[in-house]
């Protein structure tokens, strides 16, 4: 098939080419259009390590496996909704801690196999046994003698507690072929043949795997999923450098460009052929005080802060982005619109400051930033300026991410502000309340130091309680809570920025994941 | 002579073993926390010691040091604590890219840059030196990843001549590896179409490398030939009657290369330190993207193992410029 916005790039360039007199193979995207199939070119910054489907993280692997593995149930559509996958339908018992599966008869690995119950079992047992990878989403929720084979296509979770999110979070917990990887376990449970195999039973499988430059997925000749687009393959290509990404969108080489920032987006305003996608996503950008030790502690001093500083200069500095209304993603489930935050303030600063151990300023801060994120360092320059109007300085040291990581171990080495960026793997408040304000993550980058029995009470309940209309006042009771002690400075959320070909048809876009892009229902 | 190879080959040892102390030693004193990194953010401190355990990080770290140590001796050159691949693979991966965009810009660099310093030298003062010169200071201090992006925007985006990035288009597939350069594999597969797009692929990188060490290589030929020239003699040639071309092709060029090429062989370790730029713009599967990417995850083994290789390298390189000296000019003694 050929795709009419290339071609008047290929006779651009073989005019060009010929010209020069030099041979006519210079562009590669329009010689998969002459060969005749529909290949979707993806370029991203990111390599794939690793293909293991119970081990492998970020954002390359999960592009990887959502189209070469099955999970039982995916999201689609904003607010992402769960959809059918390999389970074809499914029940939830009232009390919210049965669910139990019906697997599509259809389905099939790519060997042939029909894909079982057992399974399922399997793969989910695997994933929490070793304890890598996404597993951390199911647990404490799911236990490995929870999970059984009712029968040949039936599977029934029993949860070790009710929990909210649970099909938020299918998606990516992927099923893996039983028999396969039992045939090759190895020492290590199999990881090191499924770091270089595929068992799985998705739309697309690996043709070809150039480590550090492409990875081409084609379309399985008898797959078992009905409908979804013409792809014949996709090639995540990997192109590092963001500005080569949007020349090569431009000129055609690539159908999709993922890691654009906002400049590229600008840079692509009104080019020819090119479709900009700017949405809002659940990754929130904020600045972490340290609520346990130093002057921070002192709650009065944080909502000083708080209201000293600049919001309008720090979403400036942002781009594509707005400012966030508290502690939650203003799309997600259970996000209070209404809620009352922090803006700048200067009168009420000073009230609070006054009220604080350090009434008249006079001390320094230390903010830390990663060092080479120009970003980042904006933010601290906006942070030193509003401070000023306190008397207060602030000691800005840039660092590697691996030295910030390591500094969160403990409330003494972590310094008393500290951006960071968060993103909500799953469609759920659930996700960011407990990974950025549970004390359990106490020592870990996503939540350092903040540390309140009433709020970690409101998470514990809020994924636990099955009904709707109660989990809304939960999390607008923890939203209200988490202002009060103000521990953060609320950023932004950044917009999802891609640039698309015109060709590529059918994209929707899901907040959730939206650069690991789902190949099977794109048409070009 | 092959005593002084042999001499040299040996004195490699030490400084590798250097190298892996040295290494080791940073890796302890740095305050960072791959482990926790390589974890993930959702790793409880439980898991996060359990991973470092399966890496045997838990160990003192002269036990860590001589497990790699016995590992090395048997080509194990560890796994990667962020991706768990074994590095070796890796290095296999990614070596021969490298090497390859470092041969064709050294190649380059010396194709062109020994006959212009030889040229302005002959033509000292003279427009095409004075012309030469400002070149060569623009290739020298323009940084090198800066040249790239401006060579793509020229090249790629506005001639459309050559391709932006890559070692091949995505639709090609790669020649059977005998070498891992892909264009002598293509030649040795007999593919002249294949080797061809791997030459446009390989063109703009090698240029954007090759400029700053083309430049000091003309320079320091111009000055080395200069000098050669006021040697007694070449006066003595001159007086006898020689013709000028006979004079400097045979008795200046022969006796100014040999100072030419120590730069060279320091040029080779330079360049091979330094592809990470040009790799980053050029998307070329190289070493130095490789290195980067487990420096900033403070991921040790991968960095161990490409400083051991360039460190081999850059002593073979060096070995074989002073071998070379021999061979440029026959009184020279090896002991």
């Amino acid at each position: 098939m050929t795709s009419p916005a290339l071609l008047p790039l290929t006779r651009r360039s073989l005019l060009a080419a010929a010209g020069a007199g030099l041979a006519a193979a210079v562009f590669p995207a329009p010689l998969f259009a002459q060969s005749g199939s529909a290949i979707l070119v993806i370029a991203a910054g990111q390599d794939i390590p690793n293909f293991d489907p119970h081990t492998a993280t970020g954002y390359s692997a999960s592009f990887f496996l959502r189209n070469v593995y099955d999970p039982l149930v995916r999201v689609e559509g904003n607010p992402p909704e769960p959809t059918p996958a390999l389970a074809q339908s499914w029940e939830v018992s009232e009390d919210g801690r049965e669910y139990v599966f019906s697997l599509n008869p259809e389905a099939r690995f790519h060997g042939g196999s029909p894909v079982t119950a057992e399974d399922v079992v399997y793969s989910f047992q695997r994933a929490l046994r070793l304890a890598q990878g996404n597993a951390w989403m199911i647990r404490g929720i799911v236990e490995e003698d929870g999970i059984v084979a009712q029968d040949e296509s039936t599977v029934r979770f029993t949860l070790a507690a009710p929990f909210a999110a649970f099909l938020q979070v299918l998606p990516w917990i992927f099923v893996a072929e039983k028999a396969a990887i039992e045939a090759n376990l190895g020492e290590d449970d199999g990881q090191a043949w499924l770091m270089a195999n595929i068992a799985g039973s998705g739309p697309f499988s690996l043709a070809r795997s150039q480590a550090g430059t492409l990875y081409h997925l084609e379309r399985v000749s008898d797959a078992w999923q009905q409908g979804g687009g013409n792809l014949q393959g996709v090639v995540w290509q990997i192109v590092r450098e963001t500005a080569t990404q949007r020349l090569m969108l431009q000129r055609g080489e690539v159908h999709i460009a993922i890691d654009l920032t906002s400049e590229d987006m600008d840079a692509l305003e009104g080019a020819a052929g090119v479709v900009r996608v700017i949405e809002p996503e659940y990754r929130t950008f904020s600045i972490k005080f340290n609520t346990q030790h130093g002057p921070l502690a002192d709650i009065h001093l944080r909502k000083a802060v708080s209201y000293a500083t600049n919001y309008d200069a720090i979403l400036d500095a942002a781009g594509y982005a707005d400012l966030m209304v508290g502690p939650l993603p203003s799309t997600i489930f259970g996000h209070d619109p209404g809620l009352e935050v922090y803006r700048t303030d200067l009168e009420k600063a000073r009230e609070h400051l006054a009220q604080s151990a350090y009434p008249q300023g006079g001390i320094t801060l230390r903010m830390v930033h990663v060092s080479g994120l120009e970003q980042q360092r904006r933010w601290a320059l906006i942070m030193l300026d509003s401070l000023r109007q306190l008397d207060i300085d602030l000691e800005i040291v840039p660092m590697n991410w691996p030295d910030m990581v390591a500094a969160c171990q403990s409330p003494e080495t972590f310094p008393d502000l500290f951006p960071v960026y968060q993103t909500a793997n799953y469609g759920d408040p659930d996700n960011i309340a407990f990974a950025a304000y549970h004390s359990s993550r106490n020592g870990g980058w996503q939540n350092a130091v903040y540390a309140n029995p009433e709020v970690d009470a409101l998470i514990e309940e809020g994924r636990t309680q099955i009904d709707p209309a109660r989990r809304e006042e939960i999390y607008a009771e923890f939203q209200r809570k988490v202002v009060e002690d103000a521990p953060d400075i609320f950023g932004v959320l950044e917009r999802r920025k891609l640039g698309m070909r015109d060709t590529v048809q059918n994209y929707r876009f899901t907040p959730v994941a939206s650069n690991a892009i789902e190949a099977f229902g794109l048409s070009l | 002579m092959l005593l002084f190879v042999l001499k040299r080959l040996i004195l490699i040892v030490p400084v590798l073993i250097g190298l892996t102390v040295v290494m080791f030693v940073i890796a302890r004193v740095l305050p960072g926390d791959p482990v926790a990194l390589a974890a993930g953010p959702n790793a409880t401190r439980g898991e996060i010691e359990a991973l470092a355990r399966q890496f045997g990080l838990d160990q003192p770290l002269w036990t860590q040091y001589f497990t790699y140590l016995s590992g090395l001796l048997h080509g194990d050159l560890g796994t990667s604590l962020s991706t768990r691949r074994p590095v070796a693979a890796d290095i296999a991966a990614y070596l021969p890219a490298t090497l390859e965009l470092v041969f064709a810009a050294m190649l380059l660099a010396i194709l062109v840059g020994v006959p212009l310093g030889l040229l302005t030298a002959v033509w000292r003062n003279r427009w095409p030196d004075y012309l030469a010169q400002v070149a060569a200071i623009g290739a020298i201090s323009m940084p090198r990843f800066f040249l790239g992006l401006l060579l793509q925007l020229f090249f790629a985006m506005w001639l459309m001549w050559l391709p932006l990035g890559a070692r091949l288009p995505i639709i090609t597939i790669p020649p059977p590896t005998v070498t891992g350069f892909f264009t002598l594999d293509a030649l040795m597969a007999g593919d002249f179409d294949t080797f061809r797009t791997a030459l446009r692929h390989l063109a703009m990188p090698a240029i954007a490398m090759s400029l700053s060490p083309l430049a000091t290589i003309m320079r320091m030929m111009r000055a080395s030939t200069i000098e050669v020239m006021q040697q007694d003699y070449v006066t003595t040639a001159r007086a006898l009657g020689l013709p000028r071309a006979k004079i400097i092709g045979k008795y200046v060029a022969r006796n100014a290369v040999s100072a030419t090429l120590t730069v060279i062989g320091l040029y080779f370790g330079w360049l091979l330190g330094g592809t990470v730029l040009v790799e980053t713009v050029f998307d070329w599967p190289g070493l130095g993207l490789y290195a980067t990417r487990a420096i900033l995850a403070q991921d040790m083994m991968p960095v161990i193992a490409v400083a051991l290789v360039i460190g081999v390298l850059f002593v073979t390189a060096n070995l074989l410029i002073d071998l070379l000296y021999g061979v440029v000019n026959p009184k020279v003694r090896y002991s």
